[in-house]
């Protein structure tokens, strides 16, 4: 597959990952722009034996996010990394923006792997590709970040017969 | 715009997997800028046919209606069948030819010709010395002669 092809098939989804994990519109375009510039420079460190095209890009975005990150928090690590989030429920009834804040107050391993599952569609295999580890493991991040979603936005449950009201 | 209800009252209390799954998709990513592409592929090669299909020039109308025209004979001319060629062969060929002499003679019709003897038509002009006198002698008694 050429950079261009690649390009034109997986460039939103790259910088739809960047930006829930950045949060940041222009950080996103940054790590897509530089994801596809290593794939534009140098073609022939994608080896198809280590996971598709699709699974390649990923990586790169998620490790400049990464970069990135720690880059803001400094030394902190990110596996320790358990912020504590306040929804006030009586503030503005804006969903997206909640369920924004709540996935972005995820810690960055749980963050990349719901974002990975629930937004761009990756199997747990890609994702255990994706992250370098391995899927008992990506299960478990899935597992405890959607517990903590189901917590933190629990007072933006839909009103209404269809998803089950209270 | 859907309701959502909210809910400060049950603090303890989660969401199930199917009010989790219903909401995250309200978190909408925003589409690429699309300066993006030029960004990554700022000078991208266009194939020398793409650049030969997309180049254009600009005519004066006077011209290309003249160039029209000059296309449209063109296509006339051939179009229509050539006309049938006259070949022109050069051959020998050989005439007997039958030579009259042409008697320029004056005749009339009632007069009388008289021609004369062709003794009396003797011309002593044409008698000429010999180069080289041989003498016979002719006897008598030959009967041959």
């Amino acid at each position: 597959m050429t950079p261009q092809k690649a390009f034109d098939e997986y460039h939103q989804a790259v910088y739809s990952f960047a930006y829930r994990l950045t949060g940041q519109p222009e950080v996103a375009e940054d790590i897509t722009q530089e994801c596809f510039l290593v794939l534009v420079r140098d073609p022939k460190r994608y080896d198809p034996a280590k996971g598709t095209i699709k699974v390649y890009l990923f990586s790169i975005a998620r490790n400049l996010a990464l970069k990135q990150y720690r880059d803001q928090r400094d030394e902190q690590p990110v596996e320790d990394l358990e912020e504590t989030l306040v929804i006030d429920p009586r503030g503005p009834l804006d969903v997206s923006a909640a369920v924004a804040t709540a996935v972005t107050s995820l810690p960055p391993l749980q963050r990349e792997a719901l974002i990975l599952f629930e937004y761009e569609g990756v199997t747990l295999e890609e994702i255990a590709q994706i992250v370098g580890t391995d899927i008992g493991t990506v299960k478990s991040r899935l597992h405890r970040a959607r517990q903590r979603l189901r917590r933190i936005l629990v007072a933006y449950r839909k009103v209404g017969n269809t998803h089950g009201a209270l | 715009m859907e309701h959502f209800e909210q809910h400060d009252r049950f603090e303890n209390e989660e969401l199930s997997d199917r009010e989790l799954d219903s909401i995250l998709p309200e978190w909408k990513s925003p589409v690429t800028p699309q300066r993006l592409c030029a960004a990554v592929f700022p000078q991208a090669p266009v194939s020398w046919w793409r650049t030969l299909w997309s180049t254009s020039i600009r005519v004066p109308f006077p011209v290309a209606c003249g160039l029209a025209l000059v296309l449209a004979f063109v296509f006339w001319r051939w179009g229509t069948p050539p006309p049938p060629r006259v070949v022109i062969q050069h051959d020998r060929v050989e005439v007997p030819v039958v030579k009259q002499e042409v008697v320029t003679r004056t005749v009339y019709r009632d007069r009388i010709v008289h021609v004369p003897p062709a003794a009396s038509r003797f011309n002593a002009s044409e008698l000429q010395p010999v180069v080289e006198l041989r003498p016979r002698i002719i006897r008598r008694q030959n009967d041959q002669n």
